[in-house]
């Protein structure tokens, strides 16, 4: 019998060795050590042995069954190592293969910077608000010190509706709109669409301007010049300065064009300023007193601030888009590009 | 403003490169938008001498001229018939013409020329610019003149010439001697005044002409001087030269010397021959409503009773500041001529000149208004260079009809309001100073006020803040610090509801992958009848501009669809194969015709798409996922729109209230747009859509148990809708149904004619337990019964 267990096992570790996929190992278990395997077969005949034998033979009898069985698991275990092995490397993908990406939208460059530059005046408590784009004269001339046939008036060429109502030549008449309705201190911002009866390569029929105007007791230039350098630093980088120069509005006194030091050069000189070193961004000022007398604030009590810039300019200057015209023909090989940036 | 800078340095002394002073005057308030020299208008064009010349050995109407450019002689082939000994101008092998022409060397006929001898055109000149220059002739040059030097040169045309821009406050720089002013200020250096020098005849101007002015408010002012035996010639070349460098066409000395006034001290001028003055009368007054006047440039204008005219005892001679009449102008045979130099009332100059379409360089200068002192200044200019140039005997005296006027504006200020304003330090003594520079005297009243004497000419300055200005502006912007709300208060700031609402939107929509695209707000008239819309629709009610850039950019739109549906268009023909935009813009809605108060403006958004995966049930799926996000339940019903296709377009709503469609394009509308994709639309109107928003999120428990699914199938009539069989299912009774949806129709022969079969799955669940079978079952009970109330539905077989 010892023989017979011997031959067994021979034959068991022969075939485990032998077998090399899961369903190989599986059915040597079943024929060894299975109900009716050979090995169970032979543990059944144990009873036939007689008292002094069975427990020699059954000590055998398990070593046997327990070589057999730690061979399988050994073997199982090669197997599925390999196995596993090959399945991963089947499923091995080309890497480079491109991803699927949800549809992903993206915001018109003038929103982006409308926002970005929203977001900054925000931070200095300024609120935003908005007006209507068909504008009376009143608001968009008279009350901003520009009366009828004044010379100030060629300064915009201006879309009539009639004689009183013009399309907004720029967002300045909200400044009358709030302080007529307001009470200092004001401190907003005022986003839209303005209109100009322009159109070539530089110009654009419609466009965008933030309007900014605070007005408290005791506004200084000093103040305007903080709040856009604040700004210019923010939507161009922290190292930009800016600087004022004399000009002219209508309604404010003193007037100044601001410039930034050129976001391409950081001020040497390049194509993009002129060599200068410095972009023209916006014009601001001082509220004229006169202003704000029609306005109905008094001009002993109170002073402030007003600016007024074109956001498809910043747009030019903070992306290189190097055409007004196509943020407005809107093709989507335009559009997609501007998916938002990081901050830095 | 074209400004040579000789004719600048006439009266002030500029020792820095043009492009120094555009910076200095940048820097004071005067932009200079560009530097033009004369003498770079073209390059390497050479005084000459033609040392020897002969006939080209193969063609008869060649010559080839052996020409000494100093210390080098080179040879030339022309077609000029020139002589040996003849001085002259050549471009030498690379010179760039002022026309951009460039000259290379080469063979002409076998015969190899370096050059080419030039005229006046070839340098950027005219051949009037030049005494004695013959038109269609080279240039010449007398004899001994220094060869190889820049032929521009060598004929004074060398002038810089800066084109400042001069803002709407500063009027009185629209003038040479002004600007010398301002340009002596950016120099701190001093300015010389115009010389003033003539002597005058027996004859007195009150004897020759009278002056009559009836409306002294539109003419505050009318000077009048005579010159009698004038003499008619060509102005001296000095005179021609600068003119053309400001642009404008020199005529003869007298039409000359009105515009040499003009534009040095900013003056302008009329000089009426004597003889077409009937009476010898001048009368200023309004014209006669429906008086004509043919101008000197052969126009005949019809004047209104608001229009001012210059008339003799008869008729009109001339529109006041704007144009002469056709017979004012000087001829060969004029011999006393009236200068006129007046003041007109700026804004009736401004009126007339666009009511009558006629524009002139006075009344250009006229709109921008002009100051009081100048006609007397401009008319003694202009009878100085009649003087100079010897054009005739002046008349003693002047005719001048003036009101009232203050020549001192008196502005009181003290130094603490100026700082105030700046919010830096002002040092007294400086700002007295820098006013007195700016022809301003300052003198000190009692306490710390200062009182500033404003001359006429600035009528820009009326207050302090212009007095700030004043100073700042030469005092230097840098001296102002940046400070952020140094004295004021806190405000809070913030962004109002709707504002944030239509951000919202526009994020929303960007995460559904549309990209945000802005059209213009007017547009063609057309677009109502493209869309189809009504004729008694409110769309086609809207605002009308009165000078639109053209009849396709005329009307403000009342519908986005339309330029969207461009938009879509402008994509597919330009290699894009397929988009998905949006749009939140105005549409402009007229409360009366014409238009007496502001109209509506009502926010609208609309969306479109074609190509990829664009279909009907794309479309609504970017409104479905839009209201997801504001916690809004659209509904849809469908639409008979006129531009939306009859099957594929539904009417959308909001809490019942229709807020806009969404739709494929109605095939025959999108044809009228050469579409040659399918197009897909939806406008809604955003301001309701903000209004029937009711906010965010509010937790709702959801359960812990498993849910449990039912399909179920019934046939129904084919006119039902999924959407009415859907909400007859939520509004059954049965509590535990968390969600219920279509997910297969079949229409065939085993559902019958007229009918189909609608699968739907609906899920239950309860927050307390597993829910049993017996109350699925009672659930779905529910379900069907209500189907079968509703819709008659059978459950399918």
């Amino acid at each position: 019998m010892k023989a017979q267990i011997q031959s067994i096992k021979q034959a068991a570790l022969a075939a485990v060795e032998a077998a090399s996929t899961t369903q190989e190992l599986g059915e040597v278990r079943v024929r060894f050590l299975g109900k009716s395997g050979e090995m169970t077969s032979l543990m059944k005949g144990l009873g036939a042995l007689s008292k002094e034998e069975r427990p020699e033979m059954g000590k055998v009898m398990n070593e046997a069954r327990t070589e057999i069985e730690s061979a399988l698991e050994k073997k199982i275990a090669e197997v599925n190592a390999r196995e596993k092995a090959e399945r991963l490397a089947a499923e091995a993908v080309d890497v480079t293969l491109p991803g699927k990406k949800p549809a992903r939208g993206t915001l018109h460059p003038i929103t982006r910077v409308r926002e970005d530059i929203v977001k900054v005046f925000l931070g200095m408590g300024f609120e935003v608000a908005e007006g209507p784009e068909i504008e009376s004269d009143l608001y968009n001339f008279q009350l901003l010190n520009v009366p009828k046939d004044h010379p100030a008036r060629d300064m915009q060429d201006t879309f009539y509706v009639n004689d009183s109502y013009v399309l907004r030549t720029h967002t300045s008449p909200m400044q009358a709109r709030m302080m007529t309705t307001r009470k200092p201190p004001i401190r907003v911002v005022i986003p839209g669409r303005v209109y100009r009866s322009d159109d070539d390569a530089s110009h654009s029929p419609i466009f965008h301007q933030i309007e900014g105007l605070a007005i408290d007791k005791h506004i200084t230039l000093g103040d305007l010049e903080g709040c856009l350098t604040a700004f210019a630093q923010q939507m161009f980088s922290r190292d930009t300065q800016i600087r004022l120069r004399p000009s002219y509005f209508p309604f404010t006194e003193p007037s100044v064009e601001v410039d930034v030091t050129c976001a391409i050069c950081g001020g040497k000189g390049c194509r993009v300023c002129k060599g200068t070193g410095w972009v023209e961004i916006l014009g601001a000022g001082v509220v004229n007193p006169t202003v704000l007398d029609m306005c109905g604030i008094d001009s002993k009590v109170y002073g402030g601030f007003a600016f007024g810039l074109g956001l498809e300019r910043i747009a030019m200057i903070k992306y290189g888009i190097p055409n007004i015209k196509l943020f407005y023909e809107n093709d989507v090989r335009f559009l997609r590009q501007f998916n938002g940036e990081v901050e830095k | 403003m074209l400004a040579p800078i000789s004719w600048l340095k006439d009266y002030v002394d500029i020792n820095v490169s043009p492009e120094k002073l555009a910076e200095k005057l940048v820097a004071i308030g005067f932009e200079v938008e560009g530097i033009e020299y004369q003498a770079k208008k073209a390059s390497l064009v050479k005084t000459c001498k033609l040392v020897s010349v002969e006939k080209h050995p193969a063609a008869d109407r060649l010559r080839v001229a052996q020409t000494d450019i100093g210390g080098k002689v080179i040879q030339v082939v022309t077609n000029v018939p020139v002589e040996g000994g003849e001085y002259t101008a050549v471009a030498l092998d690379g010179a760039v013409l002022a026309d951009g022409h460039e000259i290379k060397r080469g063979e002409l006929r076998g015969v190899l020329s370096e050059g080419m001898l030039c005229g006046p055109e070839e340098i950027g000149m005219s051949a009037s610019d030049i005494d004695g220059q013959k038109e269609g002739d080279i240039l010449r040059f007398p004899e001994g003149t220094e060869l190889g030097q820049d032929a521009a040169t060598a004929l004074g045309f060398d002038d810089v010439i800066l084109d400042v821009s001069v803002t709407a406050n500063r009027p009185d720089c629209n003038s040479i001697y002004k600007l010398a002013k301002e340009v002596a200020v950016a120099l701190d250096t001093t300015c010389r005044e115009p010389e003033i020098k003539y002597t005058v005849t027996d004859a007195d101007v009150n004897d020759i002409v009278s002056v009559r002015v009836e409306n002294s408010k539109l003419c505050p002012r009318y000077m009048a001087a005579a010159v009698k035996n004038v003499k008619i010639f060509p102005s001296p070349e000095k005179m021609r030269m600068r003119l053309r460098a400001v642009g404008i066409r020199p005529i003869n000395n007298i039409v000359d010397i009105t515009n040499y006034v003009l534009t040095e001290i900013g003056q302008p001028m009329h000089a009426f021959d004597l003889r077409y003055l009937s009476g010898g009368k001048i009368v200023v007054r309004n014209a006669r409503e429906g008086e004509h006047i043919v101008t000197l440039d052969g126009k005949d204008n019809v004047m209104t009773s608001s229009m001012l005219a210059i008339c003799d005892a008869e008729k009109p001679v001339a529109v006041a500041g704007v144009m002469g009449g056709e017979h004012s102008g000087i001829q060969p045979d004029t011999s006393t001529i009236i200068f006129e130099s007046a003041k007109f009332a700026r804004d009736s100059i401004r009126r007339t000149s666009r009511a009558l379409n006629l524009r002139s360089d006075s009344s250009a200068r006229y709109e921008k208004g002009i100051d009081f002192a100048s006609q007397e200044y401009g008319l003694k200019r202009a009878l100085t260079l009649i003087a100079e140039t010897g054009s005739g005997e002046i008349a003693s005296g002047f005719v001048d009809v003036k009101v009232e006027h203050d020549e001192i504006r008196d502005v009181e200020f003290t130094t603490a309001e100026i700082s105030r304003i700046l919010g830096c330090a002002v040092p007294e003594r400086r700002l007295i100073s820098i006013l007195l520079k700016l022809g301003i005297p300052v003198t000190k009243k009692e306490g710390k006020t200062l009182v500033a004497h404003v001359p006429d000419a600035r009528s820009d300055i009326d207050g302090v803040n212009d007095i700030a200005e004043e100073f700042i502006r030469v005092y230097g912007y840098s001296h102002i610090k940046p400070t952020l709300f140094a004295h004021s208060v806190l405000t809070r700031g913030g962004v109002p509801a709707d504002i944030a609402f239509r951000n919202k939107v526009k994020e929303e929509l960007a995460a559904l992958g549309l990209n945000e695209c802005i059209t213009y707000s007017f547009t063609s008239p057309s677009f109502a009848d493209k869309l189809r819309i009504p004729a008694d629709s409110p769309w086609r009610r809207w605002v009308e501009l009165v000078n639109p850039l053209g009849e396709a950019l005329s009307v403000m739109r009342t519908v986005l669809t339309h330029s969207m549906l461009e938009v879509l268009c402008f994509n597919a023909s330009h290699f894009n194969k397929s988009a998905a935009l949006f749009e939140i813009a105005k549409t402009y809605h007229p409360h009366s015709l014409p238009l007496a108060e502001l109209p509506e403006e009502r926010e609208k958004l609309v969306i479109g798409m074609y190509g990829g995966d664009a279909d009907y049930f794309a479309a609504k799926g970017v409104l479905e996922g839009l209201f997801d996000a504001l916690h809004v339940r659209g509904e849809f019903k469908a639409s008979d729109l006129p531009f939306l296709h009859p099957g594929r377009g539904a009417d959308v709503s909001v809490n019942g209230k229709v807020i806009g469609y969404v739709g494929e394009i109605h095939p025959d509308v999108a044809e009228e747009y050469d579409a040659d994709v399918r197009l897909y639309a939806a406008e809604l109107d955003l301001r309701t859509l903000f209004e029937e928003c009711k906010g965010g999120a509010t937790f709702r428990e959801f359960s812990k148990y498993p849910p449990v699914e039912r399909d179920l199938a019934v046939v129904v009539a084919e006119s039902v809708t999924a959407g009415d069989m859907i909400r007859s299912v939520e509004n059954a009774g049965a509590r535990s149904l968390l969600s219920a949806e279509v997910f297969d129709v079949y229409r065939g022969a085993q559902v019958g004619e007229g009918l189909k079969s609608v699968a739907m799955r609906f899920s239950f669940s309860s927050t307390e337990h597993t829910l049993t079978e017996e109350e699925i079952a009672g659930e779905m009970k529910l379900i069907l019964s209500a189907l079968e109330t509703a819709f008659d539905a059978k459950i399918r077989a």
